[in-house]
């Protein structure tokens, strides 16, 4: 049974309606990728399942109990971490205190300090920047600080919005591998990407979007092979045959 | 004329002045809310000292803990039962119910005591003096520099040691994305309200104490002399509030010692109109801070 | 094309006033030949309220920042203009030590209201410019502080404004006819303003500042300009008022009353013609209704003690409610258009909700 359904969801920003009723499922332990240009429908998929926007239509069905228009906050209790695009890190706290607003909805003194140590060995650098402002952090810095915070409410379900946006080829490759390695380590990952090609490599399936709805659905393998990537990234309409992209 | 005296007067002036504006840039760093209402806190301070003190004639330990309750009990329930149901409504629209609910208390309490100005009880010693060093001040000048100290530094450490206080930081920074955190919405902004009211509470019993009496305008220049001070020091910072604060007290005592006597009456319209020139050329104010313009919602 | 065709395209295009106007000098020439007068002296009031709230709102609901500033104009239009028409004797006596200068100067009413306008006008352009540099809480608290400076001055000056004492003998000359004739001429002038390329051009920094920017507008002068243009209204609606009233005080102008025109505007949507046409009628009928329950309470001794404040007070629970229930306002941002009932409310696409809320 999937982890996550979505079905029909719709959601507007005022009058312009950004998405026309999108469904996607995500089952336990997979790595799904929702992918498309900008302005398709990406991140207020992910803002609706993370209740940050209220969905017009649809539902949301997380392990079977219902969470359209829950709040955020309940959202995250019910085990689902966003990771916001532009990694919105809080400046003027430290490190430190970033991680430990992490931690808010499921503290616990011993386990907090174990979850330190294991965010730790996965970002080595989080741990000498320890006690500094989370403003002062690289991008790449800070990218991995906005992970580590969400993996410190041990999330059922990690939600990664346009995690290599603004970052170097070095770093990007970096944040790719290590959504690989936390893939490895059993997590369940819904990941938007714009950056196609790569997040093609290390995901289990994808949705490409397209005027805010699931253009087309299948695996990282069926995706490649039937979808001319770079066409819809140029807006080449007839190099694609299975896949009509209108811009 | 610069003496001990002098820096007793704006010490103390400050520190109400601090403790004022302070309360009013809590609330609105996490809310983006300009809280109209805010002086109607120090005016339910104001009459609650003056029902504990004046008619029951209860202990002045008592009396100070029910002003400061009253306040904060105000504060909150104003939240809940205003300011929530708009919060997802336009700046314009939170602002006008801020203005309206200080109109509903000036009201309420204009309905059930009177419009005439009632004789505030204070604790016996307020009003004495001492002498330091030559310079005599009254007692309540002293204490206000006390409690003030010692609210300021409770605050700051709540601030940054508690989970509470990161929270109620972060969400002043990015409020979604705190909420992305499982904190709760309503948690830290009532929590930024009951502060908001505590604050003021402890500024009705040293603001009433200067006149020694309470009316149903008593709210008024408490208001503005936070919405100076807030502006002075910086609207998107707590630091900013209290450094506008002393730095208000500073300018008004100066004002008031040079100005000439027949220009005092004019020294409000001075004020707004230094701070408008401040504004001018620094319109974030002494204390930057982080600079957002996210409203909750 | 027939003239009448021409006319009834005419009223088509522009049904939103003829909704709004025609009701208005109907209702106005009822009164005047059937009502009482006091229903009469009511009416002339919510005209002159009109000609106040569309100041306001040609500023507020085009630029989307809340003034608090306006009812000051409004005082110093008054005040310039019963300075202007009042007679020299009138005024010798009634304010003892006015500036000879000003003792000595008299002209008609009409000319006096307008150069009271003009008055208002340039005190705005002198204070306006870094105000309007000015947005989010500084925005607020300095348009507040602003009309607390203009309050000061007016109730210390007392070589101009009889200080805090009241000012008397102004001319009553503002009857319900100049008050329509006022009110509409005002409501054009709102209409017109909208659509006109200043007023498109403050909608477009209202709803995105930083896109207007980018197409070549200039944020501070566009706001700047129309808070010169609506000073203007306000300080001719100030004269109005003061040959009206025909005596005042500083306390005219201040927060309560400022509070009021914002209700005004809040209630029934600051973004619309309609709106603010809507708002003034509701709140002035709510506050008359309110103001005789209070009395009849305190002179038919239906408490053991008299109530002053429940107008005030039941006015501020009712802004809060509106503002719960509908915080586009009772009309929602929105113009009354032929044919009134076109589609349901409930139709209302969100971003005309979000206009309104802007």
């Amino acid at each position: 049974m999937a982890m996550l359904t979505v079905e029909n969801l719709e959601a507007s920003y005022g009058a312009v309606k950004a998405l026309h009723g999108i469904s996607i499922e995500v089952a336990e332990g997979e790595l799904v990728a929702l992918l498309g240009v900008n302005g398709v429908g990406k991140s207020t998929t992910l803002k609706s399942i993370s209740g940050v926007l209220r969905p017009v239509k649809g539902t949301i069905t997380f392990l079977g109990e219902p969470i359209t228009n829950k709040t955020p906050e309940r959202i995250v209790r019910r085990g689902i971490s966003l990771v916001p695009e532009g990694r919105e890190i809080f400046g003027s706290l430290t490190v430190e205190e970033n991680l430990r607003l992490g931690a808010f909805s499921v503290y616990k003194r011993d386990r907090y300090k174990a979850d330190l140590e294991e965010v730790f060995e996965i970002f080595p650098i989080l741990k000498d920047r320890f006690h500094q402002a989370g403003g002062l952090l690289s991008g790449g810095e800070q990218q991995m600080l906005a992970i580590a915070r969400a993996l410190m409410a041990h999330p059922k379900l990690l939600m990664l919005d346009e995690p290599s946006l603004g970052l170097s080829p070095a770093m990007t490759d970096q944040i790719f591998a290590l959504i690989d390695s936390l893939r490895e380590r059993g997590s369940t990952i819904l990941l938007v990407e714009q950056n196609a090609e790569r997040a093609l490599e290390i995901v289990d399936r994808a949705y490409l979007l397209a005027n805010g709805a699931v253009e087309f659905a299948g695996t990282a393998e069926e995706l490649r092979r039937k979808v001319d990537i770079a066409s819809v990234y140029f807006g080449d309409e007839d190099a694609t045959d299975s896949c009509e992209v209108t811009q | 004329m610069i003496d001990l005296e002098f820096v007793i007067n704006t010490l103390s002036l400050g520190s109400l002045y601090a403790l004022l504006a302070l309360g009013l840039v809590l609330v609105y760093g996490i809310l983006k809310l300009v809280n109209f209402a805010y002086g109607e806190y120090v005016m339910v301070g104001g009459y609650a000292l003056y029902i504990a003190a004046t008619l029951l004639g209860m202990p002045w330990y008592v009396t100070l803990v029910i002003a400061v309750l009253a306040a904060v009990v105000v504060s909150y329930l104003t939240e809940l039962v205003a300011f929530r149901p708009v919060r997802n409504k336009s700046a314009n629209a939170q602002i006008i119910t801020s203005f309206a609910v200080s109109i509903f208390l000036q009201n309420v309490v204009l309905i059930l005591i009177s419009s005439r100005a009632r004789a505030v009880q204070l604790p016996f010693f307020f009003s004495k003096t001492v002498t330091i060093a030559g310079a005599t001040t009254p007692v309540r000048n002293l204490l206000i520099i006390a409690v003030t100290a010692v609210l300021l530094v409770t605050l700051s450490v709540v601030m940054k040691k508690t989970v509470l206080g990161m929270a109620m930081r972060a969400a002043s920074d990015k409020f979604t994305t705190t909420r992305l955190m499982g904190v709760p919405a309503n948690l830290v902004i009532s929590a930024a309200f009951l502060i908001s009211g505590l604050l003021a509470g402890v500024a009705s019993i040293f603001w009433v104490s200067r006149s020694a009496s309470v009316d149903p305008l008593t709210g008024a220049a408490p208001l503005l002399i936070a919405f100076i001070a807030v502006v002075i020091g910086g609207m998107h910072s707590t630091v900013g509030a209290v450094v506008g604060g002393f730095v208000y007290g500073l300018i008004f005592n100066l004002l008031s010692i040079t100005l000439p006597a027949s220009m005092i009456s004019y020294r409000d319209a001075f004020m707004f109109v230094l701070v408008v020139l401040f504004l001018l050329f620094r319109p974030a104010g002494i204390i930057k801070g982080g600079y957002t313009e996210e409203r909750v919602g | 094309m027939s003239v009448m065709t021409r006319v009834s395209a005419l009223v088509r295009r522009h049904s939103t006033l003829a909704i709004l106007l025609v009701p208005l000098i109907v209702a106005g020439i009822a009164v005047n030949t059937f009502g009482s007068q006091l229903l009469i002296d009511m009416y002339t009031y919510f005209c002159v309220s009109l000609c106040m709230v569309f100041a306001v709102q040609m500023f507020m609901g085009n630029s989307g920042i809340l003034s608090w500033t306006h009812i000051g104009f409004v005082g110093i239009g008054a005040y310039a203009a019963g300075i202007l028409s009042t007679a020299p004797a009138v005024k010798s006596m009634g304010v003892p030590n006015m500036y000879p200068m000003l003792v000595d100067l008299n002209l008609p009413v009409l000319p006096s209201i307008l150069i009271g306008g003009l008055v208002a006008a340039a005190v705005a352009a002198v204070i306006g410019y870094p105000l309007m540099r000015l947005s989010d809480f500084a925005g607020v608290i300095t348009l507040f502080a602003t009309l607390i400076v203009i309050h000061v001055v007016m109730t210390q000056w007392d070589n101009v404004t009889n200080g805090p004492r009241t000012f008397f003998g102004v001319p009553d000359w503002t009857t319900i006819t100049v008050g329509i004739i006022a009110a509409i001429l005002v409501i054009l002038l709102a209409y017109w303003f909208r659509e006109s390329a200043l007023g498109l051009r403050l909608r477009a920094t209202r709803d995105d500042r930083y896109a207007a920017a980018a197409i070549g507008i200039d944020m501070v002068l566009v706001r700047y300009l129309t808070f010169v243009v609506s000073a203007l209204v306000a300080g001719i609606a100030g004269g109005l008022w003061a040959h009206y009233i025909t005596s005042f005080s500083p306390k005219a102008f201040y927060m309560s009353e400022m509070f009021l025109l914002l209700s005004m505007l809040v209630i029934g949507g600051s973004g619309s013609i309609s709106g603010a046409f809507s708002g003034t009628v509701i709140v002035t009928v709510a506050r008359e209704l309110l103001r005789q329950l209070e009395s009849w309470i305190n002179n038919a001794h239906v408490l053991s003690f008299e109530v002053y404040g429940l107008t005030e007070l039941v006015m501020a629970l009712l802004m809060v409610l509106v503002l719960v229930w509908r915080p586009g306002g009772v009309i929602g941002g929105q113009e009354l258009r032929w044919p009134l009932i076109k589609r349901s409310g409930k139709d209302t696409t969100p971003a005309e909700e979000g206009q309104a809320a802007a």
